[in-house]
């Protein structure tokens, strides 16, 4: 099947920066597929997503729709639509001129236009609001006519830049709810921005994570925060995120400053080994593989993000919160298989195998 | 500014989030009620600027209101011996004083031609100088110095160039071998052409700094939507930037139409009014009738009836971005 979407080792070099904003970076998405471009500002999504809709040239590489080149055409001849993180309505139309607007500066039949229109405001339910002026409206009705005003020109690709961001809590759940139907309902392929990671968990089949300009990994919603591939992804996603400790294995025990830990299935040399907060379990003093001091509790409704401090290292896990931990107790830390991840020191890549604490220290 | 408005309550995030529910608790708790109120010392530090401001606008206004129902003339004794006369100085005015009444036409066409000029001028200028282009700085400064001159300076210095051997006609000789030259205060229409070619030099410049200003500060966003939605440049122009310019245009005509509806300085210094009184704005007129015949009652009704006809007309203007301003919401 051709991809929907291609990026071929795609790169933008701002003038007089030394530092590719995005860094030869390959991407399909299917058709009918969800992806969210996930990363801190300034990771060079957005510059990507200007790309691919042409408001930039790339400095090189290539991007393909339905496998034709599209970096020659123009932004406003390539069917791809793309909704603004604020919007961008125009404020001085009504929200029937509005989502005409992309048909009819085209010059297209008033019928067909009235036809598109009617359509595409059943879709989004806003037929009793077409009259009404885009400056009286509120931050969802904004974002639908935003949608709608691309959706009207039948986008073979629709990008969304930080789609959720600017709603308030209940608007965005709405949002949330209503993105993914209309995504099911007119199978559209999808590509958002974003730096939430809940919404990419939400909204995306699959998550391309980025980070100073690089693709780090692109996996499914579903299984790209058991799996993280680079160190960055690691520390980025999951809320709290795993900790990091970069030490060195030698002799069966990963050692970092006065921190040890003897371990199993895990090359010699410097790692950084990734410990999952959901994983670890807190046990009674001297029993499990570590002791520590708790030094923070963070109540959070059904559950406590925690931190230990272990010979120095700050690790971070989250239980249940019936266990009422207490700050400043002295606590045994238990470390269950599939609770550790092990990354190349030199690549930031992750390791094969199953780093598990040695039956010594259990 | 739109949109900026728009959105900004939701950029708060959470903190607004019930406001969809809930109503909204008053943004500012009512702070305790400064002293105003309840300290008369304040109050009466302010008098003698209200007394100053009462004697100066408020009483001049009330008498010369008083003064145009009456006949008074200034070498006829005092206002109070005057005869009233009621309404009879308006009705001369709008129903006999053909002059009067060819003033305010003319008046009114001056205000048309000029501000659709100086506005197409200035619009075309401010969105050259949206690009960047060598000596931009220095054109900037240079096209702004127009309306800095004072009036009568630029009404004598137009006065020199349009005399019937002076710079125009000889660069109308020059360049494109006119014959008979035009003497430009001896004929009508001429002499028109050269009071609105002095106005639109003067003020274009406003029009320019005001529609610059609202150009720059028009959101990228809507624009780029625009482009991805197929639009060509043309049509984000004129459906897309110039609607979202909407107050800022009607705000730059509404200074520019008060200012043109009273223009005298200009006129005075070129024509005189003349030939005849085929240049004669309102206010020239009104001058003549109060200053070279002393009518000044008549003059003052004159006056009155200006003032009545420029609330109506900038109103008028102010119409559709009414809303807009009094209320804050763009």
């Amino acid at each position: 099947m051709t991809p929907k979407l291609s990026l071929r080792q795609l790169s933008k070099v701002y003038p007089g920066s030394e530092v590719a904003a995005v860094d030869r970076i390959d991407l399909d998405v299917q058709p009918g597929e969800t992806l969210a471009l996930l990363g801190s500002s300034g990771c060079g999504k957005s510059t990507t997503l200007n790309m691919i809709v042409g408001l930039e040239q790339p400095s090189s590489g290539d991007i393909q729709i339905d496998g034709q080149s599209i970096v020659a055409t123009p932004a406003g001849k390539r069917n791809v639509g793309l909704v603004f993180q604020d919007y961008a309505v125009f404020t001085s139309m009504s929200v029937r001129q509005n989502l005409a607007f992309g048909l009819s500066v085209k010059g297209r039949p008033k019928a067909e236009i009235a036809r598109a229109v009617a359509e595409t405001a059943e879709l989004l339910g806003m037929r009793d609001k077409l009259d009404a002026r885009a400056q009286d409206l509120g931050g969802s009705e904004l974002q639908r006519v935003a949608i709608g005003r691309t959706l009207v020109t039948r986008p073979s690709l629709l990008l969304l830049d930080e789609p959720l961001s600017n709603l308030e809590t209940a608007a965005r759940l709405a949002m949330r709810r209503e993105l993914r139907r209309l995504q099911k309902e007119i199978g559209l392929t999808i590509v958002y921005v974003t730096h939430d990671q809940i919404e990419a968990l939400s909204l995306a089949d699959r998550i391309a994570v980025m980070s100073a300009g690089k693709i780090r990994q692109v996996e499914a919603a579903t299984r790209i925060m058991d799996n993280p591939a680079h160190v960055f992804v690691a520390s980025f996603l999951g809320d709290p995120p795993m900790t990091l400790i970069r030490g060195k294995v030698g002799g069966g025990v990963f050692r970092a400053d006065g921190f040890a830990l003897p371990l199993g299935d895990i090359p010699e040399g410097i790692v950084t080994l990734g410990l999952r907060p959901q994983a670890l379990r807190l046990v009674a003093p001297g029993e499990g593989a570590l002791t520590g001091r708790l030094s923070q509790v963070e109540p959070r409704g059904a559950e406590a993000a925690l931190t230990l401090d272990c010979a120095g290292k700050a690790i971070r896990l989250l239980v249940p919160a019936q266990t009422r931990p207490v700050p400043g107790e002295t606590c045994g830390l238990s470390i269950p298989e599939g609770a550790l991840v092990a990354f190349d020191g030199d690549t930031n890549l992750r390791l094969p195998g199953a780093p598990h604490v040695a039956e010594a220290a259990r | 500014m739109s949109d900026s408005a728009q959105i900004a309550p939701m950029h708060s995030g959470p903190a607004t989030g019930a406001a969809a529910l809930a109503p909204p608790p008053p943004a500012h708790p009512p702070a305790p009620r400064a002293p105003r109120a309840r300290k008369p010392a304040l109050r009466f530090l302010t008098l003698p600027g209200n007394v100053i401001s009462l004697l100066v606008l408020v009483v001049p206004l009330l008498v010369a209101l008083y003064m145009s129902f009456t006949d008074w003339s200034p070498t006829g004794g005092s206002l109070l011996e005057a005869s009233f006369v009621g309404l009879e100085n308006y009705a001369e005015l709008l129903v006999y004083d053909t002059r009067f009444v060819e003033a305010v036409g003319r008046t009114l066409f001056l205000a048309v031609v000029c501000l659709s000029l100086e506005f197409t001028l200035g619009l075309g200028l401010a969105v050259i100088f949206l690009r960047e282009f060598r000596g931009k700085s220095m054109l900037f400064s240079a096209f702004l110095t127009p309306m800095m001159i004072l009036p009568v300076v630029v009404g004598y210095t137009f006065w020199m160039l349009f005399q019937s051997n002076g710079p125009v006609n000889q660069l109308l000789g020059a360049l494109i071998g006119m014959q008979n030259v035009p003497e430009w205060f001896r004929s009508a229409p001429f002499a028109m052409l050269a009071v609105i070619v002095t106005e639109v030099w003067h003020w274009t410049p406003l029009f320019f700094l005001i529609l610059l200003s609202g150009l720059n500060a028009v959101p990228e966003n809507p624009v780029r939507a625009a482009m991805i939605l197929g639009a060509s440049p043309r049509q984000i122009f004129f459906r897309v930037v110039l609607p979202m310019l909407k107050p800022v245009i009607v705000v730059a005509f509404v200074i520019r139409g008060m200012e043109i509806l009273k223009l005298f300085d200009e006129v005075f210094m070129l024509t005189r009014g003349g030939p005849g009184s085929s240049t004669e704005t309102i206010s020239l007129y009104i001058y003549k009738l109060a200053f070279n015949d002393f009518q000044l009652a008549y003059g003052a009704a004159g006056a009155f009836l200006v003032l009545i006809g420029t609330l109506i007309v900038i109103n008028l203007m102010l119409l559709p971005v009414r809303d807009q301003l009094v209320k804050g919401k763009a």
